[in-house]
């Protein structure tokens, strides 16, 4: 318990050094790793959303977390491996084409991999062409749009068109998220879900393709 | 009254014909005379007749050589992408100070000579031979924040600015080096006004803004201000929570983006703070009414009081409907400007 406790608060205040004893402590001490995970990291991740919706945490802050956050996995991750628990699904996140912002996105993809998602990251400026053939090549569960720029929205667009058009569009589910968008644009796009957040885009990922297989 | 006079008599407390006009436009005046982005960015002549054109035709009172955040990395060597029909872009997985110890060895270059910098500087010479005296002039220059995004990478600066705060203030203090040097260049070919912009600010909190950005904002400030010229300084996005310290700035104009609630604004500011802004460029500008726009810019204007400026939260967008910001063009002409106090609530 109080393991838990303590990597929360040492994934919360984005103390890696912290963050990665007690999870080193934790494993010597023959916790559920995967405890560790949904019950200490994942709920201080929310934490740190919420801090930074209500502007008390800034961009520094939920690095800091995130980069904790990470240091932790790469002790558990071999562990659920060993377990057959390796991974939630196979998740192909990028920024759009033509739109450079990537904070938010490697902030939605460190959250993705805390969650236990396999994830490719594509980086930024990220063509309809590349997001399909990583889906393709990956057998992805999930592909991850971010956009920051209005103008760079119709890229969403085009992009789920070319799953579409690549006949993929049934096997993979398309999330969402930045700043310009709403829920009535994904639906408008044909996308499965938006996300306002980090945190609200883990909960979307597990519920659209949660439990699925790693990536190829 | 001609814009540049409108301009500095707002700025001075004389009295002025109307509220004066100073949206940002950049991608948008390179679509009003049909020139694509990558040429606006890279041919001062395209861009003083894009910024001419479009002034004219919406009644601006300024012109502005502002362009895109890389002019200053370009030239001090980072890796840049160049888009045909978008702004230049820093490649920041081949950030220029990978190391942090990179630093010691970087020299500021010669602006009149670094070719893109000169050609923000020719800009404004053509643009005071074209309109000098009847339109207010703004040179441009990335705050010290934005340069040391730029020059580091963003996604790592907001790291170091815990991990290695040193390292940030040494950063922060080389880029406004070489952003005093490149304003002299801008005065003296004719720019009245040097605008800053310096968006990584509002991402750091207030806590690391005070200790690491703020004092070199400020002595990029005062050094302009050595220099003979005024100051407008523009941080895109969140700064509701940095408005004390802003308001100690001493910035001549705050342009404040619209996530900032002006009636705030001007509450943390005092009354002789002159504000600019903030509709939302792209909910309201781009994509509302004439009559929401100019709703909009009522409620600014009220919850400015005195001593305000008309315009947008960030760049006027490309798309932006003509109706919708004529509506803001209106709006300007037909209310009188206050060179007294604002309103202080
Ligand atoms: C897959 O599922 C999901 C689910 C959720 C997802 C998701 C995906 N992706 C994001 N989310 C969500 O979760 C995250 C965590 O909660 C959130 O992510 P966010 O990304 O929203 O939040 C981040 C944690 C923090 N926020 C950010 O990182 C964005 C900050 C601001 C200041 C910003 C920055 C830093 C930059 N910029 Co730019 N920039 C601005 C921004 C103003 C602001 N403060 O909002 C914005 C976004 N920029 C803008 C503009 C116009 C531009 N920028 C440009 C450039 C840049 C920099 C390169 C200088 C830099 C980006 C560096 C980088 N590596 O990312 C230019 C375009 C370059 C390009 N082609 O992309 C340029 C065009 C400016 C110019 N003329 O040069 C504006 C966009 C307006 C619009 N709606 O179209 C802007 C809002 C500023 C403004 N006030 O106008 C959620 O949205």
């Amino acid at each position: 318990m109080a393991v838990l406790e303590e990597l929360r608060e040492a994934v919360l205040t984005g103390d890696k050094d912290r963050a990665v004893e007690v999870t080193r402590l934790g494993l010597e001490t023959s916790i559920d790793p995967q405890a560790l995970i949904d019950d200490a990291m994942i709920p201080a991740m929310d934490e740190v959303g919420r801090r930074f919706e209500e502007e008390e945490y800034f961009v520094p802050e939920l690095l800091l977390s995130a980069r904790a956050m990470k240091a932790a996995l790469e002790l558990i991750r071999p562990l659920l491996a060993d377990t057959g628990a390796s991974s939630r699904g196979c998740i192909v996140i990028g920024t759009v084409k033509g739109d450079l912002h990537d904070i938010g996105k490697n902030l939605v993809s460190a959250m993705f991999e805390g969650a236990g998602f396999e994830v490719v990251d594509l980086g930024s400026d990220v063509s309809p062409e590349a997001f399909v053939a990583a889906a393709r090549e990956k057998s992805a569960d999930l592909v991850g749009l971010s956009a920051l720029l209005t103008v760079t929205m119709p890229s969403m667009k085009s992009t789920i068109e070319a799953l579409e058009a690549a006949g993929l569009r049934d096997r993979v589910k398309v999330l969402v998220g930045g700043a310009p968008l709403s829920t009535d644009y994904a639906v408008e796009i044909k996308a499965d879900a938006y996300a306002p957040n980090a945190t609200a885009a883990v909960r979307a990922a597990q519920e659209l393709v949660g439990g699925r297989a790693p990536c190829r | 009254m001609k814009g540049r006079t409108r301009v500095l008599s707002l700025l001075d407390g004389r009295p002025l014909d109307r509220l004066p006009l100073m949206p940002i436009t950049m991608m948008f005046a390179a679509d009003q005379i049909g020139v694509p982005y990558g040429r606006y960015a890279t041919d001062h002549r395209v861009l003083v007749r894009g910024q001419i054109e479009t002034a004219r035709r919406f009644d601006f009172d300024h012109v502005s050589a502002i362009s895109d955040p890389c002019r200053e990395a370009a030239d001090l060597g980072a890796a840049i992408e160049y888009y045909p029909d978008q702004p230049p872009a820093v490649v920041e997985s081949k950030a220029l100070l990978g190391e942090a110890r990179q630093l010691a060895r970087l020299e500021c270059p010669d602006p009149t000579s670094a070719p893109r910098m000169a050609d923000r500087i020719a800009a404004l010479s053509l643009l005071r031979q074209e309109v000098g005296g009847d339109l207010l002039i703004e040179g441009w220059v990335e705050g010290p924040c934005a340069l040391a995004a730029n020059l580091r990478g963003i996604n790592a600066l907001m790291l170091d600015v815990v991990d290695e705060p040193g390292f940030v203030r040494d950063l922060c203090a080389f880029c406004v080096e070489l952003a005093l040097l490149f304003a002299r260049a801008q005065v003296e070919a004719g720019a009245d006004l040097i605008g800053i912009g310096d968006a990584a600010a509002s991402l750091v909190g207030p806590a690391r803004y005070e200790e690491l950005v703020f004092p070199e904002e400020q002595r990029l400030i005062e050094g302009i201000h050595a220099l003979g010229a005024r100051t407008r300084l523009h941080i895109c996005g969140r700064t509701r929570r940095l408005l004390r310290q802003l308001a100690r700035l001493g910035t001549d104009i705050l342009d404040l983006d619209w996530m900032v609630p002006i009636e705030e604004a001007r509450a943390a500011c005092g009354p002789e703070q002159v504000l600019l802004g903030n509709i939302d460029p792209v909910a309201l500008l781009r994509g509302g009414t004439p009559a929401g726009v100019r709703e909009g810019l009522g409620d600014c204007h009220a919850a400015a009081g005195g001593r305000y400026i008309v315009g947008a939260g960030c760049e006027v967008v490309r798309d932006t409907p003509l109706p919708n910001l004529l509506a803001m063009v209106e709006y300007a002409r037909a209310h009188g400007g206050r060179a007294g106090p604002g309103s202080h609530p």
